[in-house]
């Protein structure tokens, strides 16, 4: 049996707060990337759209467009591809909306669409985890501990573009 | 993103350059609001230098061509490549007129 693995090569972790103005700087940041690991400025502006798309979606509803939450983007150059992970701890979605068209005179929905069009794939996964805190406090009668169940979540979506 | 405003006789003309995208189109959908509503019901939005744009900044295309036809007039936008491959990847140059630069844009209204 032959296993093959995907091959990292380069990854590059960027991290921003959940403010539209840091949108562009990490746009122009995944341009540069993508053109140094591609030397195409049409695979590049592909990627950068998608990337754009993705984030100004981050901050509209998974924060609400709130400041001050982070938003996580990893840049991974592999063997054939790259891949985009793109994290934030906001509402979930609970389904992935349809790359389709709006009517023509609609203002919004045409993120998924672009999304869809600039790249190969893309998928979205919710990470729930637990987490156990021991607390164990000195001079305390009977060894006194405490423990804390913390319920939370991470959002991730994971975008790729074919060499 | 820069944003520069002038006039060609009754022609509103207003130059974007940079990039247009989210953080820019609270600004800039404000500004043309205003142009629309005083003007002549005459506009040109001259993007041949912005170099990125988004959905977001398409959306505020759509309200100045929703504005302009509320008021019977007209827009006609100009574009770089950047922007140009993005409304067509959009389909909105359908229902846009697009001229190739900004002497063009201004000529199409004295054909009509």
């Amino acid at each position: 049996m032959i296993i093959t693995n995907k091959q990292t090569i380069n990854v590059v972790t960027l991290k921003i707060t959940s403010a539209v103005n840091c949108v562009s700087p990490l746009g122009e940041a995944i341009k540069a990337l993508c053109l140094y690991a591609t030397g195409s400025e049409c695979y590049a502006l592909d990627v950068h759209r998608a990337v754009v798309e993705a984030v100004n979606n981050v901050i509209l509803h998974a924060y609400s467009n709130q400041d001050g939450h982070d938003i996580i983007v990893e840049w991974n150059q592999e063997k054939d591809s790259l891949r985009i992970d793109i994290t934030d701890y906001g509402l979930s979605m609970q389904t992935l909306p349809d790359p389709v068209l709006p009517e023509f005179d609609a203002e919004s929905g045409r993120g998924w669409w672009i999304i869809n069009s600039c790249l190969d794939e893309y998928y979205y996964k919710v990470v729930e985890y637990s987490q156990t805190n021991k607390f164990y406090k000195p001079n305390s009668d009977n060894g006194y501990s405490e423990e804390f169940m913390v319920k939370s979540h991470s959002n991730v979506l994971t975008l790729i573009k074919h060499f | 993103m820069i944003l520069l405003e002038q006039k060609h006789n009754d022609i509103n003309i207003v130059e974007l350059s940079g990039r247009f995208a989210m953080a820019d189109c609270s600004d800039v959908r404000e500004r043309l609001k205003s142009l629309i509503d005083e003007g002549q019901g005459k506009l040109v939005i001259d993007m041949a230098k912005v170099s990125f744009i988004d959905s977001s900044a398409c959306a505020v295309l759509i309200s100045a061509f929703k504005g302009m036809q509320l008021k019977s007039g007209r827009l006609v936008l100009v574009t770089s490549s950047a922007v140009q491959s993005l409304i067509e990847l959009t389909r909105l140059h359908t229902i846009f007129e697009i001229s190739p630069s900004q002497v063009t844009a201004l000529s199409a209204f004295d054909e009509r």
